[in-house]
């Protein structure tokens, strides 16, 4: 079954599009990565999903049915957004004790194993936490949840390299124990890279990429050598960078059949393209194509 | 049922829900207690006639005052913490309501028997009033009830009904709303100046009986619980 | 710790082979399920499974129901003799092609196997 589907969906804050004419399906029990420049209609089209803002056109469903005012299907839906406001002095402990009755799955070993390993001061009143410690509640309310479709907007934000790490792990575990659709908006994409089944690009409130990971991870190679005769061997393909240093240039192309081969036997290094990099590429593709449009 | 969770967010800050109002209320009785036994002091005249012009004392007010921000926090606060969570506008308006009731319940309660005592006691013993005033109604308690429950109700759901407005409309709507007030104010001002007999005649329509004096703070209420849950159904977080 | 350069599902199935193939998964014991797998590799539990059941596929690990996968027996043999094959590929034809652009000869390269050779 499909957690979340939808159908030319449209989002206008006044005459701006900020979603337009997205048409996705993602799949149960999947960690989808939800990839894009700032600005690109990530966080708007969460918040359409479980019926924070209301879509000017279009149509969504999650979990099978309309999200927006749908209590049965948003007690089933967690979303931790980067920017949640918290009221005046509450406190982590607050927050998680009445999240603890609104999600049915709620696991309350796990929240105070997180807060344990995340330190979080829960007594702290929220407003004076770090950012870092801010985003943490979040990923505790998120994980403790349990939510079947579970949405993550930037949980990273602010967070050191061990509390990401952390993050990661436990995501992973709690996953691999209890499958459940994840839906990560990241600009880490390096560090998530291996956790995403599934990748959409959005770039200008547009679908740029929808399509699975691995693809994604082989779909491009990067050939390197003397620049002329990676000129000669990109031809007129495909070109997603080019980059000449004097005498030798770096090429990413598209991975097409045998391509790989064809460039060693022509001379040339070959390298993968990591989904990092490849994404990129993609999102200044795209850039580039609506200059050239306009 | 999870509207549950709106009230319990409401008592989060237990100060805020329940310490500040009695802290802030007992404090101003306690002013107005020092201001009889001073005025007191100076013989029964003077005695009497603090009794007759305190009708109009507002201290009541630093009970009464806080509600209407009680009802912006709940819109500008509760509801973006409410739908994050997950909760549907429509539980969160059922929460709040029944949050509104009960804050318009107990301390309608409470005031309806601080002025019985008041009344009873003749103002403490020093001739003063606070509960028994123009505000919560000097006619029989059970009016003093009414009065207070229908006044901090109606107060609640305007507090809500702006933070929505606003919450809807952005900024304009403070603009707009601020423009649209301060013309009726200049309109009513150059009426009483310029119209003769239109003074005397806004006098006697805000001298009206208690009856529909209520009427009017109902329906106050009602439309702005109307109106805020018209809006509260569409408005959407930032 | 994987291969990047491939697949992740291939890289771990090919590290799986690895410990079969220098005894670290001898025959007839388990292998890490996919879970723990996932957890260690720090990969999704879809690519951790897609790799396991690739090498199930190919005969390397066989399913004991409600136990988890195994090395089956004569996995060694399977894993070594398919090796084998693939190290022609992925070696001695890259060697000849570089043996060839710096004007070796086939006899000088025998040569200098036969020199490298430890004893």
């Amino acid at each position: 079954m499909t957690a979340v589907q939808t159908r030319s969906l449209t989002k206008h804050f006044r005459d701006v599009a900020a979603i337009d004419g997205v048409d996705l399906d993602l799949d149960e029990g999947r960690v989808h990565g939800l990839l894009g420049r700032n600005g690109a209609g990530k966080t708007t089209l969460m918040k359409l999903l479980t019926g924070q803002v209301f879509a000017t056109s279009g149509q969504m469903r999650v979990l099978g049915e309309a999200p927006v005012e749908n209590a049965s299907v948003l007690a089933r839906t967690c979303f931790i957004q980067e920017s949640q406001k918290y009221p005046d002095g509450f406190r982590p402990r607050d927050v998680l004790r009445i999240a603890e009755g609104l999600y049915p799955a709620w696991d309350r070993e796990l929240a105070r194993e997180l807060i344990g390993e995340f330190r979080l001061p829960e007594k702290r009143p929220i407003a004076k936490l770090s950012r870092g410690q801010l985003s943490a509640v979040g990923i505790i309310l998120g994980l403790a949840s349990r939510a079947p479709v579970t949405f993550f907007d930037e949980p990273y934000l602010g967070l050191d390299a061990v509390a990401r790490r952390l993050f990661f792990d436990r995501l992973l575990a709690d996953f691999a124990e209890h499958p459940r659709t994840v839906i990560l908006s990241t600009h880490h994409i390096d560090e998530v890279s291996n956790l995403l089944e599934h990748v959409v690009l959005l770039d200008g409130g547009r679908v740029v990429i929808d399509a699975e990971a691995e693809e994604l991870q082989a779909a491009a190679i990067e050939v390197s050598g003397r620049a002329e005769e990676v000129r000669e061997f990109v031809g007129d393909a495909d070109l997603l960078h080019l980059q000449e240093i004097g005498a030798l240039a770096t090429a990413a192309v598209h991975a097409d059949r045998g391509r790989a081969e064809r460039a060693r036997a022509a001379g040339l290094q070959v390298a993968p393209v990591s989904l990092q990099n490849y994404i990129v590429h993609r999102t200044n593709t795209a850039v580039e194509q609506t200059a050239a449009i306009s | 049922m999870r509207y549950r969770s709106v009230i319990d967010m409401h008592v989060v800050n237990r100060m805020q829900a329940f310490g500040w109002p009695p802290v802030v209320g007992a404090l101003s009785l306690l002013l107005v207690l020092a201001i009889g036994a001073i005025v007191g002091s100076q013989g029964p005249d003077a005695r009497a006639g603090m009794y007759e012009g305190m009708t109009w004392n507002g201290a009541i007010f630093a009970v009464l005052g806080p509600m209407i921000g009680y009802g912006f926090t709940s819109m500008g606060q509760y509801f973006p913490l409410a739908l994050g969570l997950g909760l549907t506008r429509r539980e969160f308006a059922t929460g709040v309501s029944l949050v509104f009731l009960g804050n318009a319940a107990v301390y309608s309660a409470v005031i309806t028997f601080g002025k019985i005592i008041e009344v009873a006691t003749g103002g403490f013993g020093l001739q003063i009033r606070f509960f028994d005033v123009f505000y919560t109604g000097t006619g029989p308690a059970w009016q003093t009830l009414v009065q207070t429950f229908l006044l901090i109700l109606g107060v609640l759901f305007l507090g809500a009904a702006i933070t929505a407005a606003y919450l809807r409309f952005g900024q304009p709507f403070l603009w707009i709303a601020g423009a649209v007030l301060s013309m009726l104010a200049v309109a009513i001002l150059a009426g009483i100046v310029l119209l003769d007999g239109f003074g005397r005649g806004l006098l006697e329509l805000l001298t009206m009986s208690w009856g529909p004096w209520m009427a009017v703070i109902a329906v106050i209420g009602a439309a702005s619980a109307g109106i805020w849950l018209l809006l509260v159904r569409r408005t959407q977080t930032r | 710790m994987l291969d990047e350069s491939k697949p992740l599902f291939i890289a771990v199935a090919d590290q799986i082979e690895d410990g079969v193939l220098d005894g670290t998964y001898p025959e007839e014991t388990p292998v890490p399920s996919t879970n723990e797998l996932a957890a260690f590799l720090r990969i999704n539990p879809a690519t951790a499974g897609k790799g396991l059941n690739r090498l199930a596929d190919a005969g390397v690990l066989v399913k004991r129901r409600g136990v988890g996968m195994f090395v089956a027996p004569g996995a060694t043999d399977l894993v070594r003799r398919r090796r084998r094959e693939d190290f022609r590929q992925a070696y001695i034809a890259p060697l000849l092609r570089e043996a060839d652009h710096l004007g070796l000869t086939t006899q000088e390269l025998i040569t200098m196997l036969t020199e490298e050779a430890p004893r």
